[in-house]
């Protein structure tokens, strides 16, 4: 019997204009476990809905085809009807939390089964075991680190325990050492005899399921063993897919084995004598020194920086640092560490509880934001939470037109910032109606039309698929070529790794590395003492005792 | 404004359901009396069940929104009540003495009232508001709904505080214009916070029914309590000193204005 079943899945959403999932055909066995991956608006979440009917009951639409689960068709059933059989955890976890402790919200689901107190209070104590949350009973969801909270969330479904387990991008908004604790509950689920289905974006993180299944236009495209699918570099990217960078490096060579982790690719090398190439080494060092002399004059600097939030919590422990016109510099760190504390101070959001901030020259002490976002621009993280306008255009013109900036000149810079977005031709458009990756380009142009020279970004790429995150990226690349000083904040560090020159690691309030990204990069135990897990390919680099940055360093730099 | 303490106190032993009769029975005994004196030993002997409940921490958040309101009450009642005895006058302005003690019986009023409301937050989780309103009666999706209420206000509180920052930076001036201006201002905070709240809610209905919410008309709790001697014994000390208070007030004591 199989877990999962699908048979001719159709959905179109209400107001939908086009179907998004399209005749899809999957099956799961019991206690497998698939992971499910694509790009955004492939249909993985309008599929995952569908498992507990959520969608057609609570999402509705033109809804045809049928699902099995553990071998009963659930077309008669309501969600609460199978909650026993499969239980869903969401994406956002903040939103699925609303209990005053860990155990009650563990005991929610149970409550709403009726069962007696007694054992309730074992299915709590099994699912906390399970998530690796035993001794956080008490404590309050909000206190919690985002992979906790994440946890949490999972363990209050497994307290209704479901047979199989959907899990929908839950580490899509969570710090690189919050991902991994959730991989790992993954697994041990899988070892608990549950059948996992997990929707994930980390080719890398899921090299143990049983199956990858890829979807595109709401249709199953192929699936496949872990190894194979994820050595298939041409098909990932095809579907918008990050391929593991070993992977690509092994892509156009003749390799056999195709190997996917550091260690064997280390052997392979040693067997065929491959080495890394001094001479074009020292050219890409060479590189990097020359771009640390071009860099203009001082734009922001911070002298003996302390913040102290309300309740005497010190998030900026004495910062010293100047960033020159023309850097593009990433600032990474756990959450918490201090990184959005310290860009607020650039453009006046926040000011010092001690020392100073200059901005071109000038104190931030008494200036208004409104003044200072003349020179420096902040684009928050989430684009809906600035969003509000009817049209993109209007949007757009909304900076601009707050900082005065003369009416004849924000049609221009308007029409300029959406071409430098590449949104020309959206002016009219309803900016909701937009998808989240342009979404996050309108925000981008917002800011850009008010003409401000440095450019702050929270976290541009979280929550955007590999496709959308290049070309934010290349859009920051573009910019930072044209003059614009770039400092973005993330947890991406292949991201970093790729396209910052500069990196700032903040371990609790304080500067703990500040140098070339290759030089930083280069430190790994360090940055794995603040749970900073560097992608594969400088890994491997740095066990060959150099530091490459991608995987085109890589290739030019192979002596094979 | 989520304010609960994690406690062991009296007050957190207490059923639920005594609870909110309690707070019931506060909130109409402050209405008894109108005279300073008189509510100045009910605001005593409320500040002394704070400390019953271990919450003076709480109070320490709240006191300065406190003395506030007692002040504006005092002057506001001071200078729109005429009362018989005049004791100050300036042009148009009279403030006498029985205004004046009205407008600070109206503050310790309001107070007193806030108090027992935190006192009641301090000592109760969203879950044993829920359950006591459940075993008064009301349907549990409602009962639900009431209290998660007073939980999610938090979240919505950061959510505002970061979208208000978002706008800022993108040159938005709250302080400056008049007031219509002001108000159109607004506009750019307000959709944000409409939209992520219709979305949350929307997702939280999600994870409810994922959870099996609704999944039978009756459900279990997990927290348990049961009447105790202490709970009727509060009710019964509640009512007697009401009952007190009426039969006082009945007879002309502790009233400024007779007829207010």
């Amino acid at each position: 019997m199989k877990a999962i079943e699908v048979n001719a899945l159709t959905f179109t959403y209400k107001d939908g204009t086009t179907k998004a999932l399209d005749g899809i055909k999957f099956a799961q066995e019991q206690g497998e476990m698939v992971v499910l991956m694509g790009h955004t608006g492939a249909g993985k979440s309008t599929f995952s809905r569908c498992l507990n009917r959520l969608i057609p009951h609570f999402h509705k639409g033109n809804y045809s085809g049928e699902i099995r689960i553990l071998g009963n068709s659930i077309r008669d059933k309501r969600v609460h009807d199978l909650v026993g059989e499969i239980g869903l955890v969401f994406q956002d976890f903040e939103s699925q939390l609303f209990s005053t402790n860990v155990e009650l919200e563990v005991a929610f689901g149970p409550e709403n089964l009726c069962l007696p107190r007694g054992e309730i209070r074992e299915r709590i104590n099994e699912a906390l075991q399970l998530v690796r949350l035993k001794g956080f009973e008490r404590r309050e969801p909000a206190s919690l680190s985002g992979g906790e909270k994440q946890r949490l969330a999972i363990a209050s479904i497994l307290a209704i325990k479901p047979k199989i387990v959907v899990m929908d991008e839950p580490t899509t908004d969570l710090d690189p050492q919050g991902k991994l604790e959730i991989f790992s509950v993954a697994r041990l689920l899988k070892s608990e005899g549950y059948t996992v289905l997990f929707i994930e974006h980390e080719a890398e993180a899921v090299l143990e399921a049983d199956k990858i299944v890829i979807m595109d236009g709401g249709r199953v495209v192929t699936e496949g063993k872990p190894h194979e699918i994820l050595r298939d570099v041409e098909l990932l990217e095809n579907h918008g897919i990050r391929p593991p960078q070993i992977a690509k490096l092994f892509q156009e060579t003749n390799e056999p084995s195709l190997p996917l982790t550091v260690e064997e690719t280390l052997k392979v090398f040693q067997k065929r004598e491959w080495k890394i190439s001094d001479e074009k080494y020292t050219a890409l060092l060479k590189k990097d020194d020359e771009l640390n002399t071009d860099y203009g004059k001082k734009i922001i600097e911070v002298k003996d920086l302390e913040y102290i939030y309300p309740g005497n919590i010190k998030a900026i422990d004495n910062i010293n640092m100047e960033i020159r016109e023309g850097e593009f510099l990433a600032i990474i760190g756990q959450n918490g560490s201090g990184k959005t504390t310290l860009v607020k101070h650039f453009n006046g959001l926040l000011k010092p509880s001690k020392g100073e901030v200059r901005v071109a020259g000038e104190d931030t002490k008494g200036k208004r934001v409104a003044e200072l976002g003349k020179i420096v621009g902040y684009v928050f993280q989430n684009p809906d939470h600035q969003i509000f306008a009817d049209t993109v255009e209007e949007e757009v013109a909304f900076g601009p037109n707050n900082l005065g900036i003369p009416r004849e000149k924000i049609s221009l810079f308007v029409e300029e910032a959406l071409k430098e977005v590449r949104l020309e031709g959206y002016e009219k458009c309803d900016p909701f109606s937009l998808i989240k990756g342009e979404r996050q380009r309108v925000a981008i142009a917002s800011i850009l039309a008010a003409r401000p020279h440095v450019l702050i970004l929270d976290e541009p790429t979280t929550g955007l698929d590999y496709r959308e995150q290049k070309s934010i990226m290349e859009l920051l690349e573009s910019l930072n070529r044209k003059g614009h000083t770039i400092i973005i904040i993330t947890h991406s560090l292949w991201v970093v790794a790729e396209y910052a020159n500069r990196v700032l690691v903040l371990h609790k309030g304080k500067i703990i590395l500040d140098d070339q990204t290759r030089k930083v990069f280069s430190q790994e135990e360090k940055l794995a003492n603040s749970f900073l897990r560097l992608p594969e390919i400088i890994r491997l680099s740095n066990r060959m005792g150099r530091t490459l940055l991608s995987v085109d360093e890589f290739k030019y730099c192979l002596k094979r | 404004m989520f304010i609960y303490l994690d406690k062991e106190s009296l007050l957190h032993r207490l059923h639920p359901v005594t609870k909110i009769v309690g707070l019931l029975l506060l909130f109409i005994w402050a209405m008894v009396f109108n005279h300073p004196l008189y509510l100045s030993i009910i605001f005593v002997i409320v500040l002394f069940l704070s400390i019953l409940a271990k919450s003076l921490s709480n109070l320490k958040k709240f006191w300065i929104l406190l003395i506030i309101l007692a002040f504006f009450s005092t002057l506001l009642w001071s200078l729109f009540l005429r009362g018989p005895t005049r004791i100050f006058k300036l042009g148009f302005i009279q403030i006498s003495k029985e205004s004046l003690l009205y407008g600070l019986a109206m503050g310790i009023r309001i107070d007193t009232m806030i108090l027992s409301g935190i006192i009641f937050l301090s000592s109760t989780r969203t879950e044993d508001f829920t359950l006591g309103l459940s075993s008064l009666g009301l349907p549990f999706p409602v009962s639900f709904a009431l209290s998660l209420s007073f939980r999610l206000v938090p979240t919505f509180q950061a959510t505002t505080s970061t979208i208000i920052q978002a706008q800022k930076s993108r040159g938005l001036d709250l302080e400056s214009g008049h007031l219509l201006k002001r108000i159109k201002k607004h506009i750019p905070l307000f959709i944000p916070i409409l939209i992520h709240a219709i979305r949350n809610t929307d997702l939280l209905a999600m994870a409810l029914e994922s959870k099996g919410f609704g999944f039978k008309k009756r459900r279990t709790y997990y927290l348990h309590f049961r009447y105790k001697w202490q709970d009727w014994l509060s009710i019964a000390i509640l009512a007697g000193l009401i009952g007190l208070s009426f039969y006082l007030r009945l007879n002309g004591y502790g009233v400024i204005f007779r007829r207010i």
